[in-house]
C-alpha cells in the first residue's frame, strides 16, 4: 500500500538508536527487562552468598516440616523443612543459567550452520536445510529423554541436549537472513569494489544478522527453561539437592493439595520470568523490525 | 503431486533407519540393563533371562537381529510386562494417546485460529490485547502447572470433572485443555501475524475495491494466506503434542503410549523403547507429509517447484 | 449532472513522525464518458485522492478529514459501508499499478474474474464463467478457457494487467479509476494496455480517471488533465489547453521535461529542487521554492484553484492576479 514515499527519520538517528528508542517506548518490554535484571541480581547474590536469606537451599529442618509463609520463612517451607525462598532464588539461578547456556549452545550451532548454508547456497544449502526440515518435525525431545535417562544427569549434558533441540529454528532464521542480505545490492556493490569474502562477511553481513539473532536468542531462553522444567518433572533434569524451578514445581505439584504455596510461588515466579523474557523478546523484535517466522 | 509424496516417502526411510540404529546403540551403550531392578534375582537366573532374550550375543549380532525383526514388523517382547509383546502394548495404548492428541489439537486449532483472526481483524483493540495476553499465559505456564491448577479449580473445587482417569467422555476435557493450551497460544500468535501480513497485501485492497464484504474478504481471500504459518507449524506441533502427552498422561492418569514410553526408558525395557520411538517417528513422518501436502495445496506457487 | 463531483477533499495520515497532509482541498468534476488524467510526482497525492474516493484509505493512520465525493446523489465519503460496497466493483471499478501483487496468488484467475459478478449480480457460476470468458476475449487474451484455471504467477506482466482490466470491467461500471496501470510494464506493452482501456471505454461509454506521473501518457489519452503537486491541484484544463495555453509554472516545467519533446543533443530540461517535505509543509504556494516566477507573496498566501480562463483552472497566484504568461 503506497502511502507517502518520503518519510524522514527525525534527526537522522542510526538503526540502533532508533531501535533503542522504540524499545524504550514499549512499556511491556521495559517491564520485562527490569524484572529480569532484578531476578538475575537476586539469583546471583543467592548463589554467591547462600546464607543471604538466612538459610541455605539445602538446609533441612525436619522437625519443622512444611509450613505456610511466615515471618521466619517468607515463602514457607517444604516437607523437608527447607526454606522455599532460598530454594527459589537458588533454583532461579540454576534455571536462568541453564537457559543461557543451552541457548548459547543452540546459538553457536545454529548460527554457524545457518550462515554456512545461506552463504554457500546451491546444493549444499539444499541438503543442509533438508536435514533441518526432517529434524524439525521429529520429536527430538524423545531423544533428549533417552539421553538423559541413559547417560546420567550431568548438567553439562543437559545444556548440550537442550541446546541440540533448539538450534534448528536459529539455523533457519540465520540462513534466511544471510540469503536475503546476500541478494541485496550493497553486497553486490561491495563485490564490485573488489572486497574479499571475509571482509564482506564481517563488515556487512554480520551487523545485519545481529538483530534477528538477538531477538530469537531472547525468545529461545524461555523455551529452554520450559524444556528444562519438563525434564525435571520427569525426574531427568537437575537433580536434588540442587533445585531448579522445574524441580520445585514438580515437588510442589506432588503436594499441591495440602501445601499449595509450594506450587504457587515457584509457578508464579517462573511464569513471571517467562513473561518477562517473552515481552522483552517481542519488544526487541518490534524495535529491530525483524521478520521471520512472524508471530 | 504423487511424485512429491513418493519422493518424501523415500526420503523418510533412511531417516527411520538412522533413528532405529541410533536408538539401538544408545540403549545398549547406556549403563544398566533391563534386569538390574530385579534385585531378588540370582545371577544364574538373570543370565538365563538375558540369554532368552538374546542379550548375551555380540552387540552387532543383536543389532542385525533387531533390524530383521523390525522389518518384519515384530517389535519384540516387553521386559517389564512379561507375556505381552510390544506390539500389543502399543496397540492398546496408542489409540488412547491418539484420541488425546486429536482432541488437544482440535482445542488448539479452534481457540488459536479464532483468537488470532479476531486479533488481526481488530488490531490494537481489546479483541487484540485480551486474546494475546491469554496466549502469553498459555506460553508461559508449563503444562504440568496448568494441569494441576485446572484439576484443582474444576475438579476438586467445582467438582465438574473427575481429577483423573479416562473412563467417561467428560474425562477428556481437562487433559485436552491442558495439552492444547500451549499450542493454542502458539497458533494464536502465528495466525495473528499471518493474517496481519495478509490483510496488508495489495490483493486485499483489490477485493475491497470489488465491493467484497468483510466476511468474504476474510474467508475467501485472507484465510489461505493467513493460515500458512499455522500449517507449517503443524508438523512440529504434532511432535510437541506427542511429547507433551507424557506429562499430561502422568498427571491425569491416562493409560497412553507416552506414559509407557517414559517408564520403559527408565526400566531399560529395550524393545518397548525401540518400538515406541520408531512408532512415534513413523507417525510424525506421516503427519508431516500430510501437513506438507496441505501446504502445497494451499499455496499454488509451491506446486511448480 | 456530473457523474462524480469531488469537493474540497482533505485526507491526512497521522503517523509516528507527524501528520502528513496527503490531499489538501482537492475539487474536480467528472462527466459521463469523460476521461480525466491526474498527473503528479510521487507524493503529490494523486493516488491517495483516488483511494479516498473509493474508501480504500486505511483508517487508522489515514483519515478523511473533510470533503464530499458525490457519485450520483450518494456521498461516497459519508455513506454506509454497505452502500459503498454496492457501488465499488459494480459502478466504480479500480485497477492498480502492480497486477502481480493486486491479484490473489492463491486463487485461480477464473475465480477472481467472476467474483464481481457473484458479489453484485444474481447469477449462476456457469453464466458468470461465460461472461468471464467473453471478457478475457475482449481483453485480447487467447485460449481463455485454459487460462481461467491458471494462477496469477503463471501470466506475464502485460497479461496480468489485461486480466485486471477484464476483472474491473466485467460489471460494466460507469467509472474506471486506473492508478498508474502502465508504470510497471514495458513500453511496448504500455501502449497496448492503454489501447485496451480506450477500446473498452468507447464500448461501454464509461468515464475513466487515469492516474500517472507521466504527462506524455496522460496527454495522449485524456480529454482533461489535472496536475497535482504536494497534495493540491495546480492546474486543471482540457488537454489541448493545458499543453498549448499552460497556466501554471509547474505544468510548464513538466511539459518541458518530457524527453521525447526535446531537441536531440541539448541538455535535458529538469525542474530544479525537490518536492516539499510532507511532514513540514511551508506556508504559501508549495511550488514557490522551485518556481522561477515566484515573488514575495507566493510564499506567504494560501493557494486555491480558481478559473482563470473558460474551463481552465489554475492555482498560480501570479496567473490569477497578474495574468502572468507562463
Amino acid at each position: 500500500m503506497v502511502i507517502v514515499e518520503s518519510v524522514e527519520t527525525a534527526g537522522g538517528a542510526s538503526f540502533w538508536q532508533d531501535a533503542k528508542h522504540r524499545l524504550w517506548k514499549n512499556k511491556l518490554a521495559v517491564f520485562g527487562l527490569v524484572v529480569l535484571c532484578v531476578l538475575a541480581v537476586l539469583s546471583l547474590a543467592a548463589y554467591l552468598r547462600p546464607s543471604m536469606t538466612g538459610y541455605s537451599y539445602e538446609q533441612q529442618n525436619l522437625a519443622l516440616g512444611p509450613m505456610p509463609p511466615s515471618h521466619a520463612h517468607w515463602l514457607g517451607t517444604d516437607p523437608l523443612g527447607r526454606d522455599l525462598l532460598a530454594r527459589l532464588l537458588y533454583g532461579g539461578g540454576i534455571s536462568l543459567m541453564v537457559g543461557l547456556c543451552a541457548t548459547a549452545v543452540s546459538l553457536i550451532i545454529g548460527v554457524i550452520y545457518g550462515a554456512i548454508a545461506g552463504f554457500a547456497g546451491g546444493k549444499l544449502d539444499m541438503l543442509m536445510m533438508r536435514f533441518v526440515d526432517i529434524l524439525y518435525a521429529l520429536p527430538f525431545v524423545i531423544f533428549v529423554i533417552l539421553l538423559m535417562v541413559f547417560f546420567g544427569q550431568n548438567i553439562i549434558l543437559l545444556f548440550v541436549a537442550i541446546g541440540a533441540v533448539e538450534w534448528l529454528t536459529m539455523a533457519r532464521i540465520v540462513r534466511g537472513q544471510v540469503m536475503a542480505i546476500k541478494r541485496q545490492e550493497f553486497v553486490e556493490a561491495a563485490r564490485a569494489l573488489g572486497l574479499r569474502h571475509g571482509r564482506i562477511i564481517f563488515r556487512h553481513i554480520v551487523p545485519n544478522l545481529l538483530g534477528p539473532i538477538i531477538v530469537y536468542a531472547t525468545l529461545t531462553v524461555p523455551e529452554v527453561i520450559l524444556l528444562e522444567s519438563f525434564l525435571s518433572f520427569l525426574g531427568l533434569g537437575v537433580q536434588p539437592p540442587h533445585s531448579s524451578w522445574g524441580v520445585l514445581i514438580k515437588e510442589g505439584a506432588e503436594v499441591m493439595e495440602e501445601y499449595p504455596w509450594l506450587l504457587i510461588y515457584p509457578g508464579a515466579v517462573m511464569a513471571l520470568t517467562l513473561f518477562s523474557l517473552n515481552f522483552l523478546g517481542d519488544g526487541l523484535r518490534d524495535a529491530l523490525d525483524v521478520r521471520g517466522s512472524k508471530d | 503431486m504423487l511424485r512429491f509424496i513418493a519422493r518424501r516417502f523415500l526420503e523418510s526411510i533412511p531417516v527411520l533407519f538412522v533413528i532405529a540404529t541410533a536408538t539401538f546403540f544408545m540403549m545398549r551403550l547406556a549403563p544398566g540393563g533391563p534386569f538390574d531392578a530385579e534385585k531378588q534375582v540370582a545371577p544364574e537366573i538373570r543370565a538365563r533371562m538375558e540369554a532368552h532374550y538374546g542379550l548375551d550375543k555380540p552387540l552387532f549380532q543383536q543389532y542385525l537381529l533387531q533390524m530383521k525383526h523390525l522389518l518384519q514388523g515384530d517389535l519384540g517382547p516387553s521386559f517389564k510386562y512379561p507375556g505381552r509383546t510390544v506390539n500389543e502394548i502399543i496397540a492398546d495404548a496408542f489409540p488412547v494417546s491418539l484420541e488425546l492428541g486429536c482432541e488437544s489439537l482440535a482445542v488448539a486449532l479452534v481457540f488459536g485460529l479464532a483468537a488470532g483472526m479476531m486479533a488481526a481483524l481488530r488490531q490494537n483493540s481489546a479483541w487484540d490485547h485480551v486474546p494475546m495476553a491469554l496466549a502469553m499465559i498459555g506460553l508461559c505456564v508449563p503444562t504440568f502447572v496448568m494441569g494441576p491448577l485446572l484439576i484443582s479449580a474444576f475438579a476438586l473445587h467445582l467438582d465438574w470433572f473427575n481429577a483423573a482417569g479416562w473412563y467417561f467422555p467428560r474425562d477428556r476435557v481437562l487433559p485436552a485443555l491442558t495439552l492444547g493450551a500451549l499450542y493454542a497460544a502458539y497458533i494464536a500468535r502465528m495466525s495473528r501475524g499471518g493474517f496481519l501480513e495478509v490483510l496488508n497485501q495489495d490483493y486485499i485492497r483489490t477485493a475491497r475495491a470489488k465491493g467484497a464484504s468483510g466476511a468474504r474478504i476474510l474467508f475467501k481471500h485472507a484465510l489461505r494466506g493467513g493460515i500458512l504459518p499455522v500449517v507449517s507449524f503443524l508438523g512440529p506441533a504434532v511432535a510437541g503434542l506427542l511429547t507433551g502427552s507424557f506429562v499430561v498422561e502422568t498427571i491425569f492418569g491416562i493409560p497412553g503410549l507416552g506414559r509407557f514410553f517414559v517408564t520403559a526408558a527408565f526400566n531399560r525395557d529395550y524393545f518397548m523403547v525401540m518400538g515406541s520411538v520408531l512408532f512415534y517417528a513413523c507417525f510424525v513422518v506421516v503427519l508431516n507429509l500430510a501437513a506438507d501436502v496441505v501446504l502445497v495445496w494451499l499455496n499454488p506457487k509451491l506446486r511448480f517447484e | 449532472m456530473a457523474l462524480l463531483t469531488v469537493e474540497n477533499l482533505r485526507t491526512a495520515f497521522h503517523t509516528r513522525n507527524g501528520v502528513v497532509r496527503a490531499v489538501q482541498d482537492v475539487s474536480f468534476q467528472l462527466e459521463r464518458g469523460e476521461t480525466l488524467g491526474i498527473v503528479g510526482e510521487s507524493g503529490s497525492g494523486k493516488s491517495v485522492t483516488c483511494y479516498s474516493i473509493m474508501g480504500l484509505v486505511p483508517q487508522p493512520p489515514g483519515r478523511i478529514e473533510a470533503g464530499r465525493a458525490l457519485f450520483g446523489d450518494v456521498d461516497l465519503l459519508a455513506c454506509s459501508h454497505r452502500q459503498l460496497n454496492r457501488i465499488r466493483g459494480r459502478r466504480i471499478s479500480m485497477i492498480f499499478q502492480d497486477a502481480m501483487t493486486s491479484l490473489n496468488p492463491f486463487l485461480r484467475i477464473g475465480e477472481q474474474l467472476i467474483e464481481p459478478l457473484i458479489i453484485h449480480e444474481k447469477i449462476t457460476r456457469a453464466a458468470a464463467t461465460d461472461r468471464a470468458l467473453a471478457m478475457l476475449h475482449e481483453a485480447g487474451i487467447s485460449e481463455a478457457d485454459h487460462r481461467l484455471k491458471m494462477f496469477p504467477h503463471e501470466f506475464s506482466g502485460g497479461m496480468r494487467q489485461r486480466v485486471m482490466i477484464a476483472m474491473a470491467l466485467i460489471t460494466k461500471p460507469d467509472l474506471l479509476i486506473a492508478d498508474e496501470p502502465t508504470t510497471a510494464l514495458d513500453v511496448t506493452v504500455q501502449a497496448q494496455i492503454l489501447e485496451l482501456i480506450r477500446k473498452m471505454q468507447k464500448e461501454l461509454g464509461m468515464a475513466v480517471i487515469l492516474v500517472s506521473h507521466d504527462l506524455g501518457i496522460v496527454s495522449g489519452f485524456c480529454d482533461r488533465v489535472m496536475v497535482m503537486y504536494a497534495g493540491r491541484v495546480m492546474e486543471c484544463a482540457r488537454t489541448d489547453d493545458l499543453f498549448y495555453d499552460t497556466k501554471h509554472p509547474y505544468t510548464r516545467g513538466l511539459r518541458q521535461s518530457i524527453p521525447a519533446l526535446q531537441m536531440k543533443g541539448e541538455e535535458l530540461h529538469t525542474i530544479p529542487g525537490q518536492p516539499p517535505d510532507p511532514h513540514h509543509p511551508l506556508p504559501g504556494c508549495p511550488f514557490a521554492p522551485r518556481c522561477e516566477h515566484a515573488v514575495d507573496y507566493c510564499a506567504r498566501e494560501e493557494v486555491a484553484l480558481t478559473e482563470v480562463a473558460p474551463n481552465h483552472g489554475s492555482a498560480c497566484l501570479r496567473v490569477q492576479r497578474e495574468k502572468l504568461p507562463v
